[in-house]
């Protein structure tokens, strides 16, 4: 297991959102964490990479206790977020922001060659300022900064959120992609369809609990899923 | 032979026990959420580790009784495509439903055993389940259906029928149960028929058998002879697969499984529409962890005997309950009697009282009569009644 969560417990003040949550992720696949708005996704993330500190619980990294971390460790442990929004320097160049996402690889300026010829868009505007970038270029560059620390697992935050539908295609396709090149992904989604169709397994998350785990083709047809994201209501229906 | 779902049945230990803790904990949310039941005797209880579900309130067949019949779902009947119906305690009906997904996952559970048993898809299989065991025949099905073998989708009613379709159908799988086997086995001898003349290679039995009989069908019918066991309320087959070893191996990343006073405990990990959690079985198991050389992580099972009063009559089961049930209605007033289970048939020893003897045999005879043929179109057995001036009751 590459990363393993245990009854993972966190919050807000003194407002728990996430009650007790387990997942893995194994090397090689990819992951769906799902759920509505506010069903606890990002802050379950956050947890795990450190930018919130956990309250109780047990993060494993590559066999490594990361719990209590803080979240510039967790780029040592090969684990990289690439958070909601994108997150981009605006006010520095592709090139800077490539860079900058390499800070601890000695040989980032080989792997920024890589990266480049992984998204030949960004390329073409190494000299131009990050925030002047398209929404799904943005995106890319996010991508590209996070592949500059050369992960093994990739921690993704809505890439679709805010895209263009053609864009959104392109997001998931270059997710896609990530597992040819050996990285592991966890990707929390709103877009349930499209995770579930590019992932090999999935989560879905209800205000702070993981309701379900299952295979992403199984998943697809969940009445369990629909619900978490519809709010039907479903209860006691048959007493 | 060969593992279909290599990942799961494979899967390391410290993998499986993390994968079984997530999908635990997503079923309590669940159950908590969608059954009144679960909701009401769960109250706050978490667990964090495996261990802790000994905490977990047990679900007994009774249970399953009360909330007869949807009341143990966790999701609406629209959500449901498939009601099996199934035996609860003396012979009561219990409901299983199932969603797509519970369908499409039986199948796979059933294909593991399947490919334990060496069948591909150039494989012909034959369900011969005989009647009233339906739910096992769409289980098979499913699981034929994954490993995309082809699947006489024929029951046959009749051994010469049976035998008539081994030779025309040249099926290499036959699924059937220990009875039919063993009769198929006597006709062959007695009709001078060369096994090798079938096509067989396997024969999966659907309940589990001495070493004794298994070796007489092997030699019988020149095939391996491989073994399932399940419980039909949680799913059967597909709780576990019987490997090339002889050991069945649970499959744990959908079924949590303990002992509980030598009973067999079941929880549902993956089940949507009917999940059931810690599900007393009512059958007495051994739970073995050991390294089996077939590779299978899954804990092994020891079936025993069934620990309720729950008897088998040429594979159909009956509870004495169900006799006496049929006897009040027949006879003026309930009197004592006794059940003995024969190879082909169930013998019924009713005590004669004044108000049913007549000084001629006709009256008495036709009563046997009518009670015999009560007791096949109720229960599917054959029953053979004596009148008794005393009559030992029944140990249970």
């Amino acid at each position: 297991m590459l990363l393993q969560v245990k009854n993972l417990r966190s919050g807000y003040g003194s407002l728990e959102v996430v009650h007790g949550i387990s997942l893995h992720v194994c090397a090689g696949e990819i992951v769906g964490l799902l759920g509505a708005n506010g069903a606890g996704k990002s802050s379950l993330l956050k947890s795990i990479v450190g930018l919130l500190s956990p309250w109780r619980g047990e993060i494993y990294v590559n066999n490594r206790r990361t719990f209590g971390q803080p979240a510039w460790r967790g780029v040592s442990h090969s684990m990289v977020l690439v958070p909601e929004g994108r997150q981009v320097f605006g006010d520095m160049t592709v090139r800077e922001n490539l860079l900058m996402g390499g800070f601890h690889n000695p040989d980032r300026k080989m792997t920024l060659d890589v990266v480049l010829e992984r998204f030949p868009r960004l390329g073409e505007r190494l000299g131009q300022m990050a925030g002047t970038l398209s929404g799904g270029e943005q995106q890319m560059l996010a991508f590209g900064r996070a592949l500059m620390a050369r992960p093994r697992l990739l921690l993704l935050d809505e890439p679709s959120m805010g895209l263009a539908p053609l864009m959104v295609k392109e997001v998931f396709n270059e997710i896609l992609k990530m597992k040819d090149l050996g990285v592991t992904v966890l990707l929390v989604e709103q877009n349930a369809a499209a995770t579930l169709k590019i992932a090999d397994r999935a989560y879905v998350m209800e205000t702070g609990d993981i309701i379900i785990e299952g295979l992403a083709s199984d998943l697809l047809h969940n009445p369990e899923v629909k619900r978490a994201y519809l709010g039907k209501g479903y209860k006691e229906v048959w007493e | 032979m060969s593992v279909f779902d290599r990942r799961y049945e494979m899967m390391p230990r410290a993998e499986l026990e993390q994968l079984q803790l997530e999908r635990l904990q997503a079923l309590l949310v669940r159950v908590r959420r969608s059954v009144r039941r679960y909701r009401e005797r769960l109250a706050d209880i978490r667990v964090e580790t495996l261990a802790d579900v000994a905490q977990l309130p047990v679900t007994t067949p009774d249970d399953m009784v009360e909330a007869f019949p949807y009341g143990m779902f966790a999701l609406p009947l629209r959500e449901v495509i498939r009601l099996h119906s199934t035996m609860g305690p003396d012979g009561r009906p219990l409901v299983i439903g199932h969603t797509r997904n519970d369908l499409a996952q039986w199948g796979r559970l059933a294909a593991r055993q399947f490919a334990a048993g060496g069948v591909t898809a150039n494989d012909v299989i034959q369900v011969c389940l005989g009647e009233g065991l339906q739910r096992g025949t769409s289980g098979y099905e499913l699981g034929a259906e994954q490993i995309q073998a082809p699947v006489i989708a024929e029951d046959p009613f009749h051994i010469d029928y049976q035998l008539a379709m081994l030779q025309n159908y040249r099926p290499t799988m036959l699924v059937t149960t220990p009875t039919n086997a063993i009769e198929l086995v006597r006709m062959m001898e007695q009709r001078k028929i060369d096994p090798p003349s079938l096509n067989l290679r396997t024969v999966l039995l659907s309940r589990p058998v001495d070493d004794e009989t298994r070796d007489q069908i092997r030699a019988g019918l020149l095939v391996a002879v491989k073994c399932n066991f399940g419980v039909d309320e949680v799913l059967n087959p597909g709780l576990c697969v019987e490997c090339e070893s002889g050991q069945f191996h649970v499959n744990e990343d959908h079924f949590l499984v303990e002992t509980h006073s030598g009973e067999l405990i079941v929880t549902t990990l993956g089940r949507e529409a009917m999940p059931l959690l810690r599900y007393a079985t009512r059958v007495s198991c051994e739970i073995v962890h050991e390294k089996c050389s077939c590779g299978r992580t899954g804990a092994i099972l020891k079936p025993g005997p069934r620990l309720d009063r729950r008897l088998r009559v040429r594979e159909m089961s009956v509870y004495e309950e169900q006799i006496a049930e049929v006897l009040n209605q027949m006879l003026p007033a309930e009197r004592p009697f006794r059940i003995d289970v024969l190879e082909r048939q169930v013998l019924i020893s009713v005590q004669m009282t004044a108000d049913i003897f007549t000084d001629t045999v006709w009256p008495i005879a036709n009563l046997q009569r009518e009670i015999e043929s009560e007791v096949l179109a109720r229960l599917g057995i054959d029953a053979e009644v004596r009148f008794r001036q005393t009559c030992p009751l029944t140990q249970p």
